[in-house]
């Protein structure tokens, strides 16, 4: 029988958190942390083994000098070799921003016996992870609403004591969605949740984070119980966010209904993603996260390839 | 009910057993609780709401758990009884119980009790009064009680001893079945006729007329013991069955007048009715058992008393004429060993072993045999006498010797010659017997018509003689005289011990009367010995009973004293038992030899029941609690249905109850530690070499000791060999002296004397090799030569009551002086003190010279007056604790060597005096 259950509040660390409940998240983020970075450093591994061109201060290409400018850019040791003076052109250094954001809401702290982990713990090591390999990537990472994008080595230290120090202030409400503020254009943004909300709520928050031409990435986590609806029998459900219940006599006779349900509810998602060339991909808990980080970052290298 | 020992007490309650199918409807109908399950994308799904709501049906297990529940209940309701009590069924009328309580119902009495308890409780519950009548009621009316009245009267029975007779009983029971037609009868047999069983039966059907009459009884009949009987080989105990259903074997113990027992034997009937058991044990040891019993077999008919009847007696044979083994026939001797064999042990004195008589005295023997022996001189006589007046029985027949001349061995005066009666020159015909004269110990034995006597010795006429006439001719010549003379008896027969005088010696009453002669030789020591007869007393009374199940104790305030030649068969005024004073008691048993058990034969148209049922069981509880734990099981059923484990899951309850579990284990091992900690061994005084003290109850001396005895062993652990434990208090009086080499005793004077069994314990100390150190501690206010002062005083009084040996002051060369350090004399505190130690043998003239002498022991006492102790005595730091006199590290030094040399002179003895000789003895091997 299929066994579900909801995180207490201080699992989540997504609550209006009291001092002690954020240290309780402080005590659980370290092992996000590690599996962040442990997960951040296998895709590392994974794609540094095609051989591509790093970022930053390496030597792209020497360029003929064109009258007008700055003799400093000339690179004498290159042109004293022939006649012709050359100018050494570097990478294109300036860094992209993307920003992360997790959902941290009370409908991700929910685990089944067949996931591997809650869908919040998947959700910030995912993030965080991405946090991560993007830092070192060189890119500059930061969370709406939280930070500004910045990069630093120990990004994932960073950006969890954010949280936890958002999440244990004073009348802190925890948000479901990001805030539909206009990003950058050439920024990226990655939302990791659930998406359970009302389409047309992920619909303004698409619309208004794209609206100066950002793209971005939604990556909705689901556990497989969400997705496989393995309940039989006489049943009451409860929402989670709600304080909605229904009470079926035979729940299995739900199952078709639900699952056409969902989908419809995953093609609005992936509509709305696509109306602004946003990327939507489904991960479920039951899943290696390293799989949903390394499509992730395939993404993200095709944004910011182009 | 339905063939099961099964009934209810309250059936009606089972009617509501049609419910259950309504039940089984409405819990149908009735859902669990559905599962509660969160569920995130719910909002995705809500609307959905009005599409089927059917709930599910309760799964079947659990109606059937729930159905069985409320069965359960039901039942439980109704009272079930498991192999109930028998009701009542037959008639309206009162219960008449009659009880058989002779000694066969003794060994299932508690069961006979409790069966007619619950049909008396029966009837209660029908409300009908109960008879309860005891077979040994006799005929008493019988009365109906109500239940409560009866019960008491059953509590307070006990087991006759005796068979009652139940005849007595049949007129009143008569009565009260004419008075009470309806009456229910129940006869709780012991299924032996004995006691008129059958005819009571025939009396008591035709009382009863169509009542219903009921007997329970048990299948397996009683066991008893008929007779015991001291023969030569051993002690046999006849043990009868009613019938082969009995115990087909078992075991017979033989207990002494104080109840130890003394042997057993086996015993096993095959397929009779009868066997016997034997005890092979010494004579000795079979003359004292004095009571046999049927292991396991609880009941007066079981055991089987034994007095002095049943001691075999060792008789001593002597003969004037020479025995001529050609010719047993005339030997006297042969018809008397015939006659005492079966009951008594006969010896005769070998030949060639000096005097017969003075050899046969040496053999212990009880009861003498003199046939025709005139005259007794010399030490024979004196000895004889002596064996007389010490309680002997001196037992002397007629013949020509003795009518020849007589000594002064013989009860009556004697007439010259004797006379001849039916010979040629008489004119009188042999004479008979006459019978026993009733103070006589041969009353109540048949003097035989054919018994003739032809001659015979004469007593002289005497105002005593028939006082002392046993036995007598019919015209009143004494046969057989007897006399007491000190403790024991004097009886001449007056007739020889062959058949020359009389043919006595062919009959059974020879046989008879030597039985008593010989059984009165252990009851030599009553009756006065003036008269000369034995004084037979006209009733004995009862000193020990036995009750119905076969124990000894204090007679009932019913028992008569039994008159002296009691014979018949016991009943309520005679229990079986001993009667008599202590030292001739004379024994009574339930069953009188060659008796046999009979099985009661009933009316065929009695109810038959057997007394060993099951007991009922009340299954009212073991109902509930099954009940119950369907209840639980249902609860549980139910919490795992509505997903009420999933909550229980959460990371809190599981803390909580992980803190419950952890608290009751550490609770637990709390609780476990307080046992270890109980179970802490004692410390064993044997395992270590320990110094030792006397407690003398004055604090500061007692201090005083331990720490210097402490002190002392420190300074032991560290210069030599041997490592003591802490010193041990002890107390002579009370504690085992044994473990310790060496006990340090200061004297106080203040202090009481030790008790006088300390003393011993003392002395016996001293005698098994230990050594005591008496330290008076007065070397300051003793003068030498004055007045001894109170402590001395005290240590004199002690050991008045001591074999102390010969002291002097130690000599220089005494071992004690060498036997570690080399000291001149032992200090203490003060130095001024004379220390005494056993004198030592005087030197002999090679030893004058040996820088070290010893005796062959240690000293067994060691008296010091220099406060030995005290000088010892330091804290832990090695700090002295008292001053010395004069004073000085150097004093305090040598009061140490002198106790590290008094505990190796105590430990090695006189090791170090043997030490000297090496040289010698090297010398020696070296030529």
């Amino acid at each position: 029988m299929v066994d579900v259950r909801l995180l207490d509040k201080g699992e989540t660390g997504a609550q209006a958190l009291h001092p002690l409940e954020a240290l309780d998240l402080a005590r659980r983020l370290p092992g996000l942390i590690v599996s962040a970075k442990e997960v951040a450093a296998t895709v590392m591994h994974g794609v540094h083994g095609r051989r591509r061109a790093g970022a930053g201060e390496t030597f792209w290409q020497f360029r003929p000098f064109v009258y007008g400018e700055s003799t400093s850019r000339i690179d004498w040791r290159r042109s004293a070799r022939d006649d012709r003076i050359y100018v050494r052109e570097r990478e294109w250094e300036a860094a992209h921003t993307v920003w992360i954001w997790c959902d941290r809401s009370a409908s991700m702290g929910y685990v089944s016996n067949l996931a591997l982990q809650p869908k919040i713990d998947r959700g910030l090591v995912l993030g965080l992870a991405l946090a991560d390999l993007l830092v070192r990537g060189g890119e500059r990472v930061g969370v709406p609403g939280l930070t500004r994008p910045f990069a630093a080595r120990d990004i994932v230290e960073r950006l969890s004591e954010r949280m936890i120090e958002e999440a244990s202030r004073h009348g802190y409400v925890v948000a479901e969605l990001p805030p539909a503020d206009a990003l950058a254009p050439r920024t990226q943004a990655v939302v990791i949740g659930d998406f359970l909300s009302d389409p047309d709520d992920i619909s303004r928050m698409v619309l208004g984070m794209a609206s100066r031409g950002a793209r971005g990435h939604l990556v909705m986590v689901a556990d497989p119980v969400e997705e496989t609806f393995p309940f039989t029998g006489h049943t009451e459900f409860r929402d989670v966010d709600s304080s909605a219940r229904l009470r079926v006599g035979e729940a299995q006779s739900f199952r078709e209904d639900y699952m056409m349900r969902l989908a419809l509810h995953r093609d609005r998602i992936r509509a709305i993603a696509a109306s602004r060339g946003w990327s939507f991909t489904v991960h479920r808990t039951d899943r290696p996260a390293s799989e949903a980080l390394l499509a992730l970052r395939m993404q993200l290298e095709a944004g910011l390839g182009g | 009910m339905f063939g099961l020992p099964l009934a209810f007490t309250a059936p009606l309650i089972l009617s509501a057993l049609v419910v259950l199918p309504a039940l089984y409807y409405l819990l149908r109908l009735t859902p669990p609780r559905p599962r509660e399950v969160s569920f995130p994308p719910l909002r995705l799904i809500l609307d959905l709401q009005a599409r089927e709501e059917t709930p599910a049906r309760t799964p079947w297990w659990l109606m059937l758990l729930r159905l069985t529940l409320a069965a359960l209940i039901i039942f439980a309701m109704a009272g079930p009884i498991w192999n109930p009590l028998p009701t009542s069924e037959g008639g309206r009328g009162p219960l008449l119980v009659l009880l058989d309580d002779g000694w066969p119902s003794a060994p299932t009495w508690t069961q006979r009790v409790a069966a007619a308890s619950e049909r008396m409780a029966a009837a209660n519950r029908d409300g009908r009064p109960a008879a309860l009548v005891p077979m040994s009621d006799g005929a008493r009316e019988i009365a109906a009680l109500d239940t409560t009245r009866a019960n008491e009267r059953l509590r307070t029975l006990k087991p006759a001893p005796f068979s009652p007779d139940r005849m007595q009983v049949l007129p009143a029971v008569q009565v009260f079945l004419a008075k009470n037609p309806q009456s229910e009868i129940v006869w709780i047999a012991d299924g032996l006729a004995r006691g008129q069983a059958d005819a009571f039966a025939q009396g008591l059907a035709k009382a009863a007329g169509d009542a219903r009459v009921q007997i329970v009884k048990e299948d397996r009949l009683p066991l008893a013991v008929t007779a015991t009987e001291n023969a030569a080989g051993g002690l046999e105990a006849s043990i009868v069955r009613a019938d082969t259903r009995s115990a087909s074997g078992g075991l017979v113990r033989a207990y002494d007048k104080k109840g130890l027992a003394m042997g057993e034997a086996r015993f096993d009937f095959g397929a009779a009715l009868e066997t016997k058991a034997q005890f092979d044990l010494p004579i000795e040891l079979r003359n004292e058992i004095a009571r046999v019993e049927i292991s396991g077999e609880h009941s007066a008919g079981a055991v089987s008393l034994l007095d002095e009847r049943w001691k075999r007696r060792r008789v001593g044979l002597a003969a004037g004429s020479t025995s001529d083994v050609a010719q047993p026939l005339l030997s006297p001797l042969f018809y008397l060993r015939r006659a005492l064999q079966p009951f008594a042990e006969v010896r005769e004195a070998p030949a060639g072993r000096g005097d017969p008589i003075l050899s046969l005295l040496e053999d212990r023997v009880s009861v003498m045999v003199l046939a025709d022996i005139g005259v007794v001189s010399g030490k024979a006589h004196d000895e004889l006498l002596r064996f007389v007046n010490d309680g002997g029985v001196l037992l002397r027949f007629a013949g020509t010797r003795l009518a020849g001349s007589t000594d002064d061995l013989v009860p009556v005066r004697l007439r010259r010659g004797g006379r001849v009666l039916g010979g040629a020159l008489s004119w009188d015909q042999p004479k008979q017997l006459a019978s026993f004269p009733p103070e006589s110990p041969f009353a109540g034995l048949v003097p035989p018509e054919e018994v003739t006597i032809t001659r015979q010795v004469l007593a002289e006429p005497d105002a005593n003689l028939p006082n002392r006439t046993w036995a007598q001719l019919a015209d009143g010549t004494p046969l057989v005289t007897a006399e007491r003379r000190g403790k024991g008896l004097l009886i001449l027969v007056h007739v020889t011990a062959d058949t020359t005088w009389s043919n006595l010696p062919l009959s059974g009453l020879f046989v008879d009367i030597l039985r008593r002669v010989v059984a009165l030789s252990g009851q030599t020591q009553q009756a006065d010995g003036d008269t000369g007869a034995v004084v037979r007393n006209e009733t004995l009374a009862p000193s020990r009973t036995l009750n119905g199940f076969g124990v000894l104790g204090a007679p009932p305030l019913t028992a008569k004293p039994i008159p002296a030649n009691f014979n018949g068969p016991p009943s309520a005024e005679f229990s079986p038992g001993f009667y008599g004073p202590a030292e001739a008691q004379v024994a009574i048993n339930t069953l009188s030899p060659g008796e046999r058990l009979e099985p009661a034969v009933y009316d065929a148209k009695f109810v038959m029941e057997n007394l060993m049922r099951a007991e009922p069981v009340d299954l009212r509880a073991a109902l509930v609690a099954c009940a119950f734990f369907a209840l639980l099981v249902d609860a549980l059923a139910s919490l795992w249905l509505a997903g009420g484990f999933d909550r229980m899951r959460t990371r809190k309850l599981r803390g909580r109850a992980a803190s419950l579990l952890f608290a009751a284990v550490l609770g637990g091992s709390l609780f476990a530690g307080d046992r270890a900690y109980a179970q802490a061994p004692s410390q064993n005084p044997a395992l270590t070499t320990r110094l030792a003290y006397v407690v003398t109850g004055d604090a500061p001396a007692d201090e005083a000791s331990r720490l210097g005895l402490a002190s002392l062993s420190r300074a032991l652990a560290n210069r030599t060999a041997l490592s003591p434990g802490d010193p041990a208090p002890v107390d002579p009086a009370r504690d085992e002296l044994a473990f310790y080499p060496l006990i340090y005793w200061p004297i106080v004077a203040t202090r009481p004397q030790p008790a006088p069994e300390a003393v011993t314990r003392i002395a016996a100390f001293m005698k098994q090799g230990g050594t005591i150190i008496f330290d008076t501690r007065d070397a300051l206010t003793a003068r030498p030569g004055g007045p001894p002062s109170p402590e001395a005083q005290w240590l004199r009084v002690l050991l008045a009551g001591v074999d102390v040996p010969e002291l002097e002051p130690v000599p220089r060369n005494h071992v004690v002086t060498k036997t570690f350090y080399l000291l001149d004399n032992f200090v203490g505190r003060t130095t001024v003190g004379q220390t005494w130690i056993e004198a030592l043998p005087p030197d002999s003239a090679d030893q004058a010279n040996r820088p070290a002498r010893a005796g062959d022991s240690v000293s067994p006492i060691i008296i010091t007056s220099n406060d030995l102790a005290g000088a010892w005595a330091a804290d832990s730091n090695g700090a002295a604790l008292y001053p010395l006199t004069p004073g000085g590290a150097r004093q305090r030094e040598l009061a140490l060597r002198g106790g590290v040399n008094l505990v190796m002179y105590t430990l090695t003895g006189n090791y170090k005096a043997d030490q000297v000789h090496v040289r010698d003895l090297l010398e020696r091997l070296g030529h």
